[in-house]
């Protein structure tokens, strides 16, 4: 629509107050159709069946969430914006906490919390003028199997992720050693794991060791949801790891900013994932600096 | 005693499934055309897409394909029943559902046990497919 003229900027918004309504709860329950015959809501449940399969499958569990939780939280501790800003964990507390659908405890899930977040896309030609840096839209990729979790056998993999991150990857020219960081839709930390996986970071069951020893969080190797993401900063559905990745790339995100003021490289390509129902639809987005 | 958790809405589409349920059957469509057997009900096969199929009964046997233990309760009606556990469950037949396991604690459950479907008659009209560790 931009380049053809149809318009000049888009707008990209998003705003819940799904903590001090129940507008998320109602819509949560009413996903559940049938299901709830036997017990079955929400979005926790069909997830934590796709994470206790995967645990049959290869190696993952607990040991695997810890580093995704721990690491997010340590970079929303640095974001004074994020919901758990002042809110530490170590792995202790992780381990510790409690189940609300086991395998999945409370901080493998996804905040509740009201609040919005909004995106302005602009042709580059505009984009040059403003005040920021843009964040130019390197490759997109979607791709949707869309197969109900009781049906569906890509509960562990591979889902649409792996489709969608080749086409991003192809039409950006690039490859996945070129990314500096991820900003990946966090639900829950099994999608992070499953997500990266199906990107080809590491191969099933080797996500324990890849994310161990800080990988992914502050002075890492590959910083993955820098604002603390949805598990530790806030929940905007698809613009939590949008609106990160072009803060970041537009060099507007502080003390956590990437590059030398948290040990990390320097955002030139930065991959961003989102994804829908049960592992069911996926899209990937590659914002790079120009 | 009154049944305080959520009830199946019947439809065209499952009538003959929970019709089934109510005298202690699993039925399911078999394609007429290739034979895939499938669930949940649909008017058409989506391995071939064609419409004709026949109503089979399955021998209610099959395995855990994966699980979940709730720890909360999103309704009030399972809150005597945690930790429970919610299953998806192959059939030897092919199908897939989603079930509860019961007759056995929530962690001697896994992945891959051998289960058997066992009847919870929850109202007069509606019995619900359960299963057990075989």
């Amino acid at each position: 629509m931009l380049d053809a003229g149809l318009c000049r900027y888009v707008l990209i918004s998003y705003g819940h107050n799904a903590l001090s309504s129940d507008s998320l709860f109602t819509m949560l329950m009413d996903f559940a159709g049938d299901d709830a015959v036997f017990g079955h809501f929400g979005a926790t449940g069909g997830y934590a069946l796709a994470a206790r399969r995967a645990m049959h499958e290869f190696n993952t569990g607990p040991q695997t969430w810890k580093h995704i939780a721990v690491a997010q939280r340590a970079w929303a501790n640095l974001n004074p914006q994020a919901v758990m800003y002042d809110k530490p964990m170590s792995f202790d507390d992780y381990l510790s906490s409690k189940y609300v659908v086991e395998p999945l405890r409370l901080p493998d899930n996804c905040l509740v919390n009201d609040g919005g977040r909004a995106v302005i896309v602009a042709t580059l030609e505009r984009a040059r003028d403003l005040k920021h840096r843009p964040a130019v839209i390197l490759g997109l990729g979607q791709h949707n199997p869309s197969v109900q979790v009781t049906q569906s056998g890509i509960l562990t993999g591979s889902t649409g992720a792996r489709k969608a991150c080749e086409t991003a990857l192809s039409i950006a020219g690039i490859t996945r050693d070129d990314i500096d960081a991820c900003q990946i839709y966090d639900c829950f930390t099994y999608t992070v794991e499953l997500t990266l996986q199906d990107y080809g970071f590491f191969e099933p069951g080797e996500g324990e060791s890849w994310f161990s020893g800080g990988t992914t969080g502050p002075g890492g190797r590959m910083p993955v949801n820098t604002s603390g993401g949805q598990l530790s900063e806030a929940y905007y559905m698809g613009l939590t790891p949008l609106s990160e990745a072009a803060m970041q790339i537009m060099g507007r995100c502080g003390d956590r900013q990437l590059g030398p003021a948290t040990q990390t490289k320097e955002p030139n390509i930065i991959l961003v994932s989102d994804n829908g129902g049960i592992l069911q639809t996926h899209s990937c987005c590659i914002l790079g600096r120009i | 005693m009154e049944y305080t958790k959520p009830l199946p809405r019947i439809n065209s589409d499952n009538r003959e499934f929970w019709e089934g349920c109510r005298n202690h059957e699993l039925r399911f469509q078999k394609c007429a055309s290739c034979g895939h057997i499938r669930f949940p009900a649909s008017y058409v096969c989506p391995k071939c897409l064609r419409k004709d199929f026949q109503w089979i009964v399955s021998a209610g046997i099959g395995k855990v394909y994966t699980y979940a233990v709730y720890h909360v309760a999103y309704h009030q009606g399972f809150l005597e029943d945690l930790p429970y556990v919610v299953a998806v469950v192959e059939l030897q037949e092919g199908p897939r559902l989603l079930t509860n396991i019961v007759g056995c604690p929530p962690e001697e459950v896994s992945c891959e046990m051998p289960v058997t479907v066992v009847w919870k008659d929850a109202t007069p009209d509606i019995s619900l497919p359960m299963f057990r560790p075989l």
